[in-house]
């Protein structure tokens, strides 16, 4: 068998149902209008017929446009157990006692179907326990109440005939019952709370009317009071009313679905943003957008940051595997067909965000990598400058000491002296290599002085003159520091190689939360910023740190460098 | 002469301790932190403390911060700063608004006995000592129409001693030429240079090391 012929075979079978139906449905009415006319209940049975057909015809609409709901078939049930009510018009004794068996299962049948909505399954234990204890009371009470014989002589169950006893069943039952629909109402009053769309607000307030409407019919017929038949026939009308507000609800999410078209242009023309697009074809603002990366095995948002998928989403897949998920609010269940258009629409531009996001993400790792790396490195030799100072430069101002005094003491002795001198000179000079190396490795002096006195000396080795202007407050982080020296050094060094410059101006300063580092020069200009001059390394560092590093270097202007560090 | 030392490095302070006692001072205390070094002043008033710029607990400016509170807190007690950096802006930070009994050595200088206690008496007199390669850095700077240009090697040789804390006598002697001829140098030199002419020895340190300190 071919897809199609499985389609075809379905929609047969789902046609033939409705047709069933359909054909049920006319029965139960004609019966309703013929047992009606025929027992002086005309006005009744045109407000049954009325309650019968909207039921059984959204019914049959809602099975249609959400074959998976229960939703419909229990709103053609409550239309059916209405028009077995009505079986107790009848003059047969049989069809009377089946009517009256079941007059207030319609009752149960309407507290069901409202706290059904939207799926037609309830939602909870509790509810499940509400509408259970309905059925239950809706007919044992009613059976009850008819073996007493309750309902006259042609009641064929009764077994004894105590009137007062069947009347006090039957005001417990009615009681019961419109206590159990109040119940109802509060669920309602939560379930309206959560619905996040206005229609659906709507639809609940004519449900939670309906049963409140209900409860009040129940109520009077217990203490028989006047103007009871107006009351049943508005109730019943407004009960009548509530599928129609399900249709127009259906309607409204079939105009939501023609957004669906706009959608897809709107898409296609988001250029890697499909959020605001998304947002304005489900009316939610608050849906977001998340990829699978699987690369990572984890979820992220549109700029590639991991992202924690939460219990209610859309996930689209492809071959099986997702590749991203619609966060929505959890009303939008109420329309899946809509989520599927959405779903479908996006799924079709997707790729470009989710590359995108991809792309970030990677970038983001691949910082974050650099960044640890260029730490650890500025650890390490931050650690090795202080053990060469703690060790060896130590140990040879220590022997340099001591060969000093040993030179003191040696002034008979002309040629020892000399000699102890000649080894002097030579500690001297491996103790100016070590200061060198240990500077070299780590700037000592900017982590016990800051930032002026550090640059001060590089500024002094400088082969052009350098104003140094350095207007910090506060010293920042050290590692926004060493950045910042390194900068500055590394610009002095490329001046000196390469600009031919006469003045260099050096500026520090704090600006808003960045510490801005600025190096000018009056040289030729042009400088390599693509290849090697150090640049790249620079940047590396800068941008390690989250920070930014611009290079303006026309030709014969001069060079500047801008360095923007975060330091907030 | 009474001297406090404040080393955290054993082998150095005992070093220095010995060299000095040598030399004839009186090493009254020996200290491995600054806080060590605040109480002994403190307690025992010394003509001379010398301090070690990166002490315990952080390495950092421990040293200097003491140097500096010391000689604000106890103008009577001379402070001499042993460093491994050549850096002019921290021997100026210690000297602030005086240079006078104050001094800014390299570690290194410690070895050259003769020089170093020279150094050490002549700060406990209230003098100046800087080091000679803190002076050649400063020398050195490049500066827009450098006016050292204008001077002779020999007037440039007077000014770096000058610079150092030497008194004019100190450079005829290290120069092998007399005060009087010192005296001449020195005129023509703050002639060039424009360096108002402080009078006392002791306070020309300080205006020749921010001149050269100056852009």
């Amino acid at each position: 068998m071919t897809c199609i012929d499985a389609l075809a075979l379905g929609r047969s079978a789902t046609a033939g149902r409705t047709v069933l139906i359909g054909l049920g449905g006319l029965a139960a009415v004609a019966m309703s209008v013929v047992l009606g006319a025929a027992t002086d209940h005309v006005d009744s049975a045109v407000l049954f017929v009325w309650l019968m057909t909207t039921y059984i015809v959204s019914g049959l609409v809602a099975w249609h446009r959400r074959p998976d709901s229960r939703f419909g078939p229990l709103l053609i049930a409550v239309g059916f157990g209405a028009g077995l009510s009505n079986l107790a018009w009848s003059t047969n004794p049989v069809a009377f006692t089946v009517g009256q068996a079941f007059d207030l299962l319609v009752v149960a049948l309407f507290l069901h179907v409202f706290l059904a909505f939207p799926t037609g399954r309830l939602p909870n234990r509790a509810t499940r326990l509400l509408v259970g204890a309905a059925y239950a009371v809706s007919i044992g009470l009613q059976v009850t109440a008819m073996l007493l014989g309750a309902f006259g002589p042609d009641d064929l169950l009764a077994v004894v005939d105590a009137p007062d006893a069947a009347g006090i069943v039957h005001a417990v039952e009615l009681l019961t019952l419109a206590t159990l629909l109040l119940a109802g109402v509060a669920f309602l009053a939560v379930r309206r709370g959560a619905a996040h769309r206005r229609a659906t607000r709507n639809l609940v307030d004519s449900f939670s009317l309906g049963l409140v409407s209900l409860a009040v019919l129940l109520v009077m017929g217990v203490f028989a009071g006047p103007g009871f038949p107006i009351v049943q026939r508005v109730t019943i009308a407004i009960l009548g009313l509530a599928p129609v507000a399900f249709l127009i609800g259906l309607l409204d999410a079939r105009l939501a679905r023609t957004g669906v078209g706009d959608l897809v242009v709107d898409l296609r023309d988001a250029d890697g943003d499909l959020q605001p697009a998304l947002a304005r074809a489900l009316r939610d603002p608050s849906v977001s957008l998340l990829y699978w990366l699987p690369r990572y095995e984890r979820w992220v948002d549109q700029e590639g940051r991991p992202a924690e998928a939460p219990a209610v989403k859309r996930v689209i897949r492809r071959d099986g595997e997702p590749i991203a998920a619609i966060v929505h609010h959890p009303s939008l269940a109420d329309e899946p067909e809509l989520l599927d258009a959405v779903v479908a629409a996006t799924e079709m531009v997707l790729d470009n965000g989710r590359l995108r996001a991809e792309l970030r993400a990677s970038l983001a790792e691949v910082r974050g990598s650099r960044a640890r790396v260029l730490e650890a490195g500025r650890q390490e030799r931050r650690r090795l400058e202080r053990d060469l100072h703690d060790g060896a430069q130590q140990r040879l101002v220590g022997l340099s000491l001591r060969l000093g005094i040993l030179e003191e003491r040696l002034k008979a002795d002309a040629e020892a002296r000399t000699a102890v001198t000649e080894a002097k000179r030579e500690v001297a000079a491996s103790l100016a290599e070590l200061r060198d190396i240990a500077h070299g490795l780590y700037p000592a002096v900017l982590t016990g002085h800051g930032l002026a006195v550090a640059l001060e000396s590089v500024a002094g080795q400088a082969s052009v003159p350098v104003r140094l202007d350095v207007r910090l407050p506060e010293r920042p982080a050290e590692a926004v520091e060493v950045a910042a020296y390194y900068v500055v050094c590394e610009s002095l060094t490329n001046i000196d190689r390469h600009a031919a410059a006469t003045t260099v101006t050096v500026v520090i300063e704090r600006r808003g939360d960045h510490l801005v580092v600025e190096v000018r020069d009056d040289g030729v200009g042009g400088a390599d910023t693509a290849n090697g001059s150090g640049l790249r390394g620079l940047a590396d560092r800068v941008e390690a740190l989250g920070g930014t590093l611009r290079v303006w270097s026309a030709s014969a202007h001069g060079t500047r460098i801008r360095a923007e560090l975060p330091c907030g | 002469m009474r001297v406090v030392i404040a080393e955290d490095s054993v082998l150095l302070r005992e070093g220095i301790a010995r060299l000095l006692g040598d030399a004839g001072f009186d090493v009254v205390a020996r200290c491995g932190d600054a806080e060590e070094l605040h109480r002994a002043v403190g307690a025992l008033q010394p003509e001379v403390a010398i301090v070690d710029i990166r002490m315990p607990p952080t390495h950092t400016d421990e040293g200097l911060r003491a140097a500096v509170a010391i000689r604000a807190a106890h103008p009577g007690v001379r402070v001499l700063v042993l460093s491994q950096y050549v850096e002019p802006a921290l021997a100026l930070r210690l000297f602030a608004d005086s240079a006078d009994g104050a001094g800014y050595l390299l570690k290194d200088r410690i070895s050259d006995v003769a020089d170093f206690v020279g150094a050490v008496h002549r700060v406990a007199a209230g003098g100046t000592a800087v080091d000679p390669m803190i002076v050649s850095a400063l020398v050195s700077r490049p500066r827009p129409d450098d006016p050292l240009q204008r001077l002779t090697p020999r007037e440039r040789e007077v000014l770096e001693l000058m610079a150092t804390g030497h008194s004019n006598q100190g450079i005829a002697d290290r120069l092998v030429i007399t005060l009087r001829a010192v005296e001449k140098y020195v005129s023509t030199i703050f002639g060039k240079l424009g360096i108002p002419a402080t009078g006392a020895e002791s306070r020309r340190v300080l205006a020749v090391l921010l001149f050269l300190r100056a852009e």
